[in-house]
């Protein structure tokens, strides 16, 4: 007996329905570590924003594989990131994960912290606190931005503070530095066994660097000359490319520097927010990945202050 | 300590936020009466000539749109107006701090009063503008917004028609219902109506700009009631009204304005709230 060709997916169609089973695979971020120094192995992301499409998959992870155990740096955006960090760290080495470090506490960087719940998680005490208080509602907001990626992620605190400091683990010497720019407590991570400099998000290459914490953009140039000063041979920026020279450095020094000169002479002038949003992008960052999208921000959490330096008192409280 | 990340409960937030004034079974009633007036609409429009249209549907295709009509603009005949220019960030990056301007220097003369509204607030009116002829139709505030919304700027001019520009914020939301910031900084009472600002020259005009410490109360947070500037003027030297503003409690805490004024004379700004308590000050 012949039967109808469609029906058996008909039948297939209806029994995915009844039972409510997906139809689609599960979102998988396909993480593929690669090895830029002796036991330095980074998971790059793409510099994009968050969305659907990427899962959050927009930040640089790095773990350090050491006969003594591994060593990961910040864990990504979401649960089922962290999990596929753990897979992609143990196709690497057979070594354990001893220890997880946290840069700073924007959910891209943290909320991968459940994979790693069985290991120290450790952090400067400012970050600790700014997950405290602010870690369930950024999580939120990430849930909106890329959804299903997100199902089942809770933030999980640091259970550990640092100290600035030197920090030996599996043979490297890695200096921790406690600086402030970008969220207000930001930790960068020179391996001086190595040279390379894990900067966190104080530097961003090829990206749009964001400002939503950040205690000014002062504060900020002052941690990049700290880190300017320090010696290393290849630094890995906390979204972009790493490089081996201070070119991504420098490009987020002059970043900011047009950001505070644009907010300056734009307040001077008694623009209001809208007009500063629309400003002329210099043609060197006309190109960064969401360089509009970045300033309309920026101007968001940063013109105010600008503003407020130029008010002058009109008049006092009556 | 863990954190649940985001529950069902989430949305129910927003939900008990959306306009649910009473009033809105009226739009039934008025759909019967819509179509002579769209007609209406139509006729006036044909005698107003140009190169505007009439009765049109909504370029963002709010579902508002006939509602807001029929109660913020009275029914009264509209165009979809290029020259009068909304300006708004896509999106909301604090739900309570939106910045909106409105620049309707196009229409300049022909001007009676300017409505600012967002479609999808709890609270859709903003504010309504009159500039006097020393003054540019030329606004600038900030808002809160409660989810995404279209944000509106319709000018009446003399002949009776409202010219209406319009822009979209995209929001993640309840900008309206946030706890107070103002209230959560110790002696923000002190501080009540104090009035921060400049003047900047801009050829031979000038713009004004003031920020003024209020927390704009909206009545929507938790047992606070209403508690807002709701009245601004701007007076010449001799106290003649330059220009005035009625302001409503979907403007941010903290109000910031900004205005243009086409002369270079002295002028000062005049508030009230809701609550009779006067403030001015001098540029
Ligand atoms: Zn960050």
């Amino acid at each position: 007996m012949r039967q109808h060709p469609a029906a058996p997916i008909a039948v297939w169609a209806a029994l995915l329905l009844m039972f409510g089973l997906p139809v689609q695979a599960a979102p998988d971020y396909r993480l593929e570590p690669r090895q830029i120094a002796p036991d330095t192995w980074l998971v790059e992301g793409r510099t994009e924003n968050f969305s659907k499409d990427n899962g959050g998959d927009i930040v640089n992870v790095v773990f350090l594989a050491t006969d003594a155990g591994v060593l990961v740096i910040d864990t990504g955006p979401s649960r089922r990131y962290g999990e596929a960090l753990r897979a992609a760290i143990a196709r690497v080495t057979d070594a354990p994960v001893r220890r997880v470090l946290l840069t700073h506490h924007h959910p891209d960087h943290v909320l991968g912290n459940q994979a790693f719940a069985d290991v120290p998680i450790a952090a400067l005490a400012g970050t600790a606190r700014l997950m405290a208080d602010e870690g369930d509602a950024m999580a939120e907001n990430m849930y909106r931005l890329v959804g299903d990626w997100m199902r089942g992620t809770e933030v999980v605190l640091p259970d550990e503070a640092l100290e600035p400091g030197v920090l030996a683990f599996g043979g490297h010497r890695l200096r921790l530095l406690a600086l402030q720019g970008h969220t207000g407590a930001d930790l960068a991570i020179l391996d001086e066994t190595t040279g390379v400099l894990f900067a966190g998000d104080l530097i961003f290459h090829d990206r749009a660097l964001t400002t939503p914490h950040t205690p000014g953009i002062d504060a900020w140039l002052a941690d990049l000359d700290r880190l300017g000063a320090l010696a290393w041979s290849l630094v890995v920026p906390g979204h972009g490319p790493i490089a081996r020279d201070d070119g991504p450095l420098r490009q987020t020094a002059d970043y900011l520097r047009w950001l505070d000169r644009t907010f300056t002479e734009a307040a001077a002038r008694g623009a209001d927010m809208n007009e500063v949003m629309q400003s002329p992008i210099p043609t060197r960052f006309a190109d960064l990945p969401l360089a509009r999208y970045e300033l309309i921000r920026s101007t968001n959490h940063l013109y105010p202050r600008y503003e407020g330096a130029q008010f002058r008192l009109l008049a006092p409280a009556p | 300590m863990r954190v649940t990340v985001c529950g069902t409960n989430c949305r129910a937030f927003t939900k008990m936020c959306r306009p649910t004034d009473p009033s809105l079974g009226r739009a039934t009633q008025a759909r019967a009466s819509r179509g002579w007036r769209r007609f209406a609409v139509l006729v006036l429009a044909a005698l107003a000539g140009g190169a505007v249209s009439a009765g049109e549907p909504d370029p963002l295709g709010s579902v508002m749109w006939d509602y807001h009509h029929e109660r913020l603009l009275e029914g009264r005949p509209y165009v979809f107006d290029e020259r009068v220019k909304v300006m708004a960030p896509p999106f909301a990056e604090d739900a309570r701090q939106v910045p909106i301007q409105v620049d309707a220097r196009a229409l300049d003369g022909q001007i009676e009063r300017v409505l600012l509204w967002a479609d999808l607030n709890p609270i859709p009116r903003i504010a309504v503008f009159q500039p006097g002829p020393e003054v540019a139709p030329l606004l600038a505030i900030r808002i809160r917004v409660e989810q995404a919304t279209p944000v509106r700027a319709a000018v009446l001019t003399r002949d009776g028609v409202w010219h209406v520009g319009s822009s979209r914020v995209d929001a993640a939301g309840g900008g309206c219902t946030a706890p107070s910031v103002v209230r959560a900084q110790p002696g923000w009472e002190d501080r009540l109506g104090q009035v921060l600002g400049g003047r900047y020259p801009r050829g031979e005009q000038s713009r004004l700009r003031v920020q003024v410490s209020h927390p704009m109360d909206n009545g929507l947070v938790g047992d606070i009631p209403e508690f807002y500037l709701n009245q601004a003027e701007l007076r010449g030297a001799d106290g003649q009204p330059l220009a005035t503003l009625e302001l409503f409690p979907a403007v941010s805490e903290n109000p910031t304005l900004t205005l243009q004024l086409k002369t270079d004379q002295p002028a000062e700004l005049w508030l009230r709230d809701n609550n009779g308590n006067e403030f001015q000050a001098a540029f």
